[in-house]
């Protein structure tokens, strides 16, 4: 019994409210973008009409009550979406320096920073400031995940703030993530994910590359035609082919074209390798294993069988053989050696001779023999 | 591991359902062509002063109807309501207070509620329908109505017989509601009868999410002040601050052994008696049989006349002497295999199988949650009893306002006896 991981992401409020293609939340930013441009300007304009009704209409050019200049007869610059974004974009980069500021754990910061983003979907920068938004969504991204820092103190923090203005935009934030408070962060899968790799290379390709170098490597001719880092690598490309694949093109670019002559040089010794008996991947099934085993067996009895209809006579009693050379270095005493011998195998490869069925053997065998 | 499904499609439309696009102001109808769907009620002109946000709040208040109070307690009020649009449709709603002693605004039990319980979807898990605030600044939770009343009620209520069928459908229940947090990497923290509440149609479903949270990263300090003491595991009254799911499975075990014998199984006065009372069932933990259970904060040695006592004043003073002490035998044996036999005929042989494997003192040698859905005990006879056949209590709507109304690891009053420690905010993690 497994959930897998798109079952368990597939009931998260993350995919199931705050998931978007790119034209969805790019209209979703131009729509906030909108409806606060029109608050802002009607907004502006009811003040205007107010302060027209109250002034003497000759004082054309007022202050409003916080001293922002706004002249009566210009239409209110609102921010475009775009700067809307930058500006957002910017108060999540201070809410890094001000998780680092806390020490606060990155799943509380980056909870924080996914709150506040959230938050301006909906809300425009220009109806809420960012940065009084920003110390309270990272003040509930603190309780969200369950790292509780007492609010006085957090409040300390800032030069300016106190804990009311921490506290007072709590509700306006909660309601705009629809009290969706649960953010998946990709943390905790770069560790499995990454524990799964090395698992990869260290459990699986390592112990099948590692017993390929202990039987099929041996046991071909792997060592005559290609280096050490070949055979392993060629090892390695069976055991796990993208993992290799990717190592091999972290030290060779595969615009370079020792790639492509490496690859090829690795293919071809997998190749090798992998036509031993003794090789099988991991789709090989046992069934094929067996018959292929057999086959081998099969082979091998029948090659046996062959050799033994095909021996050297003369050399099928080393013993003899070898007591038969020291003798002959004795009875060849002020004689050179290597003249004894060949005297020796020329006087049995004469006798030979009459044998007509040894007969062809003869220029090989002394040419072997004096060799020796 | 954790891997976020890459391959996932987006959802398209985003959002719930329940939002029907009404495009009013006429800026606004060009987006009427994409294929976002807006918020309801984009502000008019003439709407200045309600934000989206609040705007979509009031849609989903407006959704229901708030009827007579279920009870009230300290943390929230609870009441009975309904969808407004089919008022058979019953919810419990429950509104969170204001606590005048937390300064810190919205409530962290409130918080880890809504957040766990809205990730949470399966049929033996409290059903959180949706979340809004009021005017006031009151978090509102529309919760699975739950007329049945609890686990607890259900044993103490000696007018209800039951059978060894019944009690392995509501165990089977619980076991199920467990593992789901579990693969969702949530540890509930709180698991006790009173917080299982049973549906209209029989389903047991696990409530009350305001102690849960997240496994840990490995390494992470956790408080152990969590779960009600009769219900706490072995290691978090030793002091453990690394642990998992196995604190669960330890509380689940408890629940159903009192479910078998219709009383508590392992009642106390102190942290102190309940580890006693853990001992006198499942013996003195020792090295061997607990690999490192000598370095937990409150461990003391048992009165072992062979091993020197520890130096005096090395220990926290309430702790000076060892659960094992306050007997004649320096460690206790663990009860016998008849012990169980004669205790819980109730479970069976494959019961008793399964809840000693619950409860196991070392949470490394305890089933997980999957293991005990795994057991033998499941699939062996007796078949657990169907829903719509077990046994019910009368009316229950106001155990469910009672035990909806709490705070995590809060019991009524009247039982201040076993309530669990507050928590500890500075050492909450």
């Amino acid at each position: 019994m497994k959930l897998t991981e798109d079952d368990l992401y597939r009931t998260s409020t993350q995919f199931k409210h705050w998931s978007f293609t790119p034209s969805q939340l790019a209209a979703q930013r131009l729509q906030t973008n909108i409806q606060a441009s029109e608050r802002v300007k009607a907004a502006v304009q009811r003040q205007r009409a107010q302060r027209a009704k109250q002034l003497d209409p000759a004082s054309a050019s007022e202050s409003d009550r916080n001293g922002t200049p706004v002249p009566l007869d210009r239409e209110v610059n609102c921010l475009t979406v775009a700067e809307e974004k930058k500006l957002v974009d910017t108060f999540c980069e201070k809410a890094i320096e001000l998780g680092g500021f806390f020490k606060f754990p990155i799943e509380v910061t980056a909870t924080g920073i996914q709150f506040l983003r959230r938050f301006y979907l909906f809300n425009s920068p220009m109806t809420y400031e960012p940065q009084t938004i920003s110390r309270s969504a990272m003040f509930v991204a603190n309780k969200t995940e369950g790292h509780h820092m007492p609010l006085e103190k957090y409040a300390a923090g800032f030069p300016k703030a106190t804990s009311e203005q921490v506290l007072a935009p709590e509700y306006l934030l909660v309601q705009a993530l629809r009290f969706n408070f649960d953010i998946r962060h990709p943390f905790r899968a770069l560790k499995g994910g990454h524990l799964d790799m090395i698992e990869m290379a260290r459990g699986n390709a390592y112990t099948f590359a590692s017993h390929i170098l202990k039987t099929a490597a041996l046991l071909t001719d792997a060592y005559f035609l290609y280096t050490p880092s070949q055979i392993w690598l060629s090892a390695h490309l069976l055991a796990d082919e993208l993992l290799t694949l990717f190592y091999l093109s972290t030290r060779l670019p595969p615009s370079s074209p020792l790639h492509s002559k490496t690859l090829t040089t690795l293919r071809s010794c997998a190749a090798l390798l992998s036509s031993h008996h003794t090789f099988t991947s991991p789709t090989t099934s046992a069934a094929d294993k067996a018959a292929k085993d057999k086959k081998e067996k099969e082979e091998v009895q029948l090659l046996i069988k062959k050799l033994r209809q095909c021996r050297d006579p003369d050399k099928l009693d080393l013993v003899k053989l070898n007591q038969a050379q020291k003798r002959d270095a004795v009875d060849g005493e002020g004689l050179e050696e290597k003249k004894a011998k060949r005297r020796k195998l020329e006087r049995e490869g004469y006798q030979k001779e009459a044998d007509s069925f040894w007969g062809p053997e003869l220029p090989r065998r002394e040419n072997g023999a004096g060799g020796k | 591991m954790v891997i976020s499904p890459v391959l996932s499609p987006k959802p398209n439309p985003p959002g719930p359902g329940a939002r029907p696009p009404t495009m009013k102001s006429k800026p606004l109808a060009i987006l009427n062509s994409s294929n976002v769907q807006p918020p309801t009620a984009a502000s008019t002109p003439g709407d200045t002063g309600r934000d989206m946000a609040e705007q979509m709040n009031d849609e989903v208040r407006k959704q229901f109807k708030t009827g007579a109070k279920l009870g009230e307690g300290t943390y929230a009020i609870v009441y009975s309501g309904h969808y407004k649009s089919d008022p058979s449709s019953l919810v419990a709603i429950k509104k969170i207070k204001v606590n005048q002693d937390y300064k810190d605004g919205i409530a962290m039990d409130a918080i880890r509620e809504i957040k766990f319980l809205s990730e949470l979807d399966h049929p033996n898990i409290i059903k959180l329908h949706a979340v809004f605030s009021t005017k006031d600044q009151n978090i509102s939770l529309v919760l699975e109505h739950l007329p049945l009343g609890d686990i607890e009620t259900l044993w103490k209520t000696h007018s209800i017989s039951y059978s060894p069928a019944d009690i392995k459908a509501w165990a089977n229940m619980l076991a199920q509601a467990v593992w789901f947090c579990h693969e969702n990497y949530v540890l509930h923290r709180d698991i006790k009868g009173n917080n299982l509440l049973i549906a209209a149609d029989g389903t047991v479903k696990l409530a009350d999410f305001g102690l849960a949270r997240s496994f840990a990263d490995p390494g992470r300090p956790m408080t152990y002040n969590v779960i009600t003491r009769f219900y706490r595991p072995p290691e978090l009254l030793l002091g453990a601050r690394h642990y998992g799911g196995g604190v669960d499975v330890w509380s689940m075990g408890v629940v159903i052994a009192e479910l078998a014998i219709r009383e508590w199984f392992l009642p106390s006065n102190t942290d102190f008696e309940q580890l006693v009372a853990i001992y006198d069932v499942f013996g003195t933990p020792t090295e061997d049989s607990w690999p490192g259970v000598s370095q937990f904060e409150f461990y003391t040695p048992p009165d072992d006349s062979s091993v020197p006592a520890p130096a005096n004043g090395t220990g926290p003073s309430h702790r000076a002497t060892s659960p094992s002490q306050s007997t004649q035998s320096s460690i206790k044996r663990p009860q016998p295999l008849t012990y169980w036999r004669q205790r819980f005929p109730l479970l069976g042989e494959d019961g008793i199988d399964l809840i000693r494997g619950m409860l196991t003192l070392d949470p490394r040698k305890r089933l997980s949650a999957r293991e005990v859905l795994e057991h033998r005990y499941w699939t062996n006879a007796p078949r657990p009893t169907k829903k719509e056949d077990l046994p019910r209590q009368g009316s229950g709507e106001e155990k469910m306002g009672e035990d909806l109304k709490r705070r995590g690891g809060e019991v009524e009053s009247g039982r201040v006896d076993k309530v669990a420690r507050k928590l500890d905010f500075g050492a909450m993690r």
